[in-house]
């Protein structure tokens, strides 16, 4: 095990989850935005409407700075976040997945060739040529997607990956089509957005009403059926994840499933009056709000993704605490827990000093604290505020005795959402021992 | 020592690998290799560029003008091609890796955040002003500023992960406190000299090609141009002396006991390095004329060297028990191959662009090739029919489908 990076009041976990919500943004956008990009560039050659490209122009350089500068930049973010707050997790990932990611790598750089090409080239070269260029960028930002896809999907689907550790039995899972179609989808309604945006600064008052008409469509329609995809996703989903969304388990998940259909409703709301109805109406103020709205709901649907595969890293593999789950004989992996529960957690420890290795009365608290935060601190906040607050949830459920809080880490996986607590007995009893001066602090 | 052993062993990742570590480990100096060159232009680009906007004359003014266009263009490039060694530096030294990361987690988020500073306050001046030649330099030297951090960071997450024996002491340094993530804990001055002094050499051969690529454009004057080309060989000359003289200190600064003057590959990258100080000698009469030789020669040097850094590493880490070479491998051909046809797909699609790319730039409006274009892109979509194929067939076997 690697030490723990702690993160007060937010949790590591926390820390990757803002960034990755956040690298959707640029992300989608950059994969989305070329084909309503290359559709009006087509449009302008083919109508002999060059005034068009004053809105091509602009909506490139927009893709161009906010997607290469931040997404490419908060995209190396989820991987150096993943990095420090969940090695093992990230590992898992890498060492199965690694020629996927090198796969999608080659098309980034085609990504990073075309769009450079195609900026500055406007008007330099033939345009053929420069519409091809669109048309490679937009393929290759869409395949980016397919395979990123497949490995995000594969975290909460493994599906017969768990029998075979086969790279394409992982990848091509269940929940793969329904989270690329939606995927997919969505992003022609984050493009759209972005274009109304665009097109509210736009001088030419004609062209900004006839991109704001077209944006809104397009956004309209990549809504609608980017919502479908996720009803299908949410039907595809195993059932223990079926019953924390629907069954009431986890009732915080339902509230973000509501957050993320209002936004969307909303935003679909102002694709069709702003855009479609009444493209005049669309100014610049405004579409930011929405797309702050858009961005709540982005914020919701991801967090939805990532709670459904409690309380795992990898569905059915690998638990959240990093801890090895489950035997995958085709790869020779053993689960870890009954090895850990036997040999102690503290055994795979060997970054610590000898004097830490063996617990005694003298270290109890030392050892406990950090047997604490290897297997809590990735999701729970250790202090009272923050978030799923350990000293807070630990007294609403009245427990403040060392004893009773080791028997409580005991049955931990009682809670279908929760981990095991990994260890043998006396680590369990050093953890409660920590936990008690934790929650015996408050009157 | 034993004791660090058994644990950097017992951290590798219980997966495995999916293919021959030989393979991983050449992508990532091939990559790396790239990514070095990418970084340096940007680096010693940024600094062309500063002392052209405010001391260089009506010349340097003009070349301060490409290189505010030429510095963001380069970063994204620095970043994407970052990305490759990122991934396979996790792939056959894991252990280490993250763990150097884990002991400086905020500094490895603030790398990013300073990248994204320096990436924005570069397009800051290029779009306003910049690159008419009246941009403000403060954001350039802001970026510079940034972006000599970030290499102090990536230089100390390099560095404290070939030192395992250490990694105890930095967490639990004063009694039993545990120290995780806040601090940078190691910098060897000539290492991180030697890979900034090169930044400075690379972009004076940038600037060689620059001189004798713009040869055609009848809007860039001769003398001009030869200027550039002057400026550009001896920066690439002074600071490759210099750099030579660092690498020398970083040498002799090495444990005795590696012996790492006699390794075949430092050997090879440090001979390949004097040659090219010779032939740099000789570019000095007309630095057009060597451009591309000079070019070839140190990225061949910059390629070799990287291989002798990864030797140098591998080193550090057999002191400390490990090799990647028994890392228990479970080969996945599938996918292997998938990367491997990608690759080559991605050279012919690159080459393309690459083309339209140097035509477009020597003023060529009918760029052509026609042919190799439609062949790209059709590539493309085949690659989407045939992945959507496969995973058709083995969504249905599996079940997963319908």
């Amino acid at each position: 095990m690697y030490p723990i990076w702690i993160v007060p009041y937010l949790t590591s976990g926390l820390v990757i989850g803002l960034i990755a919500s956040f690298h959707i943004l640029p992300s989608h956008l950059a994969v989305g935005a070329f084909w309503f990009n290359v559709y009006i560039e087509r449009k302008a050659y083919r109508e002999r409407r060059p005034e068009l490209l004053a809105f091509v122009k602009r909506y490139t350089l927009l893709i161009l700075i906010f997607c290469f500068v931040f997404g490419s930049l908060s995209g190396v973010g989820i991987w150096f976040s993943a990095t420090v707050a969940s090695p093992r997790g990230l590992s898992a990932l890498i060492h199965n997945y690694v020629w996927g990611w090198a796969t999608e790598w080659v098309f980034f750089l085609i990504e990073v060739a075309t769009i450079y090409v195609y900026y500055y080239t406007f008007g330099k070269v033939d345009e053929r040529t420069h519409l091809r260029i669109g048309y490679l960028y937009a393929v290759a930002a869409w395949i980016s997607m397919i395979i990123i896809t497949g490995i995000l999907a594969f975290m909460l689907t493994p599906g017969k990956w768990l029998e075979t550790g086969k790279f394409f039995d992982g990848f091509f899972n269940p929940t793969y089509w329904p989270q690329l179609a939606a995927r997919t989808f969505f992003m022609f309604g984050i493009a759209g957005l972005y274009a109304l945006i665009i097109s509210a600064t736009l001088k030419e008052r004609e062209v900004a009403r006839e991109v704001a008409r077209l944006a809104g469509g397009w956004g309209f329609a990549g809504l609608l059926l980017g919502g479908l995809s996720s009803y299908w996703w949410l039907k595809k989903l195993p059932p223990e994840a079926q019953d924390f969304l629907f069954g009431g388990t986890l009732p915080y998940l339902s509230v973000l499933l509501k957050v993320a259909l209002l936004s969307g409703g909303l935003v679909a709301l102002y694709f069709l009056v702003f855009g479609i109805l009444f493209p005049r109406l669309n100014n610049l103020p405004l579409a930011f709000l929405v797309l702050l709205v858009l961005f709540l709901g982005i914020l919701a649907g991801e967090g939805l993704r990532e709670g459904l595969r409690r309380p795992y890293i990898v569905a059915g593999f690998m638990y959240g605490h990093q801890v090895v789950g489950a035997d995958l004989p085709a790869k020779g992996i053993k689960s870890e827990v009954e090895a850990l529960n036997e040999e102690g957690y503290l055994s795979r420890l060997g970054y610590l000093p000898p004097e830490l290795r063996r617990i005694t009365d003298e270290n109890r608290l030392t050892v406990g604290r950090i047997l604490v935060a290897h297997q809590c601190a990735n999701c729970h906040a250790l202090s009272r505020k923050g978030l799923r607050s350990l000293p807070g949830l630990l007294e609403g459920l009245g427990l403040t005795d060392p004893e009773d809080l080791a028997s409580f880490l005991e049955g931990l996986d009682g809670y279908p959402y929760m981990p095991p607590f990994v260890g043998t007995e006396e680590e369990r009893l050093a953890a409660g021992a920590y936990l008690a001066t934790m929650v015996s602090k408050t009157p | 020592m034993d004791f660090v052993a058994s644990y950097v062993n017992q951290l590798r990742d219980v997966s495995g690998l999916p293919f021959y570590p030989w393979l991983f480990d050449f992508l990532l100096v091939l990559t790396l290799a790239l990514h070095l060159l990418l970084v340096n232009l940007v680096l010693g680009g940024t600094s062309l560029l500063l002392w052209g906007r405010l001391f260089g004359g009506s010349f340097g003014l003009r070349l301060s003008r490409s290189l505010s266009r030429v510095l963001p263009i380069s970063l994204s490039w620095a970043i994407v091609l970052g990305v490759a060694p990122l991934l396979f530096i996790q792939v056959i030294y894991d252990p280490f890796w993250y763990f150097s990361n884990v002991l400086s987690a905020w500094w490895a988020l603030i790398f990013l955040g300073l990248i994204a500073l320096a990436f924005s306050l570069s397009y800051v001046y290029y779009l306003r002003g910049g690159y008419e030649g009246a941009g403000n330099p403060l954001w350039p030297l802001l970026s510079l500023a940034a972006l000599l951090v970030t290499a102090g960071i990536i230089h100390a997450l390099s560095l404290q992960a070939i030192h395992p024996e250490k990694w105890s002491a930095w967490i639990f340094g004063d009694g039993q406190s545990y120290r995780v993530g806040a601090r940078l804990l190691a910098f060897e001055l000539p290492r991180f000299l030697h890979f900034f002094l090169a930044s400075l050499a690379i972009t004076g051969i940038f600037l060689m090609l620059y001189a004798r690529y713009f040869d055609t454009r009848p809007d860039y004057e001769p003398t001009y141009l030869s200027w550039v080309g002057r400026i550009g060989a001896r920066t690439a000359l002074i600071f490759s002396l210099l750099q030579a003289a660092a690498g020398l200190w970083w040498l002799l600064s090495l444990p005795a006991d590696f012996r790492f003057y006699t390794h075949p590959l430092f050997l090879l990258g440090a001979g390949l390095g004097l040659a090219l100080i010779g032939l740099l000698f000789r570019a000095q009469r007309d630095p057009r004329s060597y451009a591309l030789k000079t070019a070839i020669l140190a990225g061949l040097t910059v390629f070799f060297m990287s291989y002798a850094r990864e030797a140098l590493r591998m080193q550090y880490l057999s002191r400390a028990g490990y090799t990647f070479s028994d890392y228990p491998v479970h080969p996945s051909w599938s996918s292997t191959v998938l990367f491997l046809l990608t690759f080559v797909m991605g050279l012919v699609v690159l080459g393309y662009v690459g083309l339209v790319a140097y035509r477009a730039g020597r003023g060529q409006k009918e760029v052509g090739a026609h042919g190799w274009g439609k062949a790209a892109l059709a590539l493309c979509w085949l690659w989407i029919v045939v992945m959507v194929t496969l995973g058709l067939i083995i969504s249905f076997k599996n079940g997963a489908l319908p």
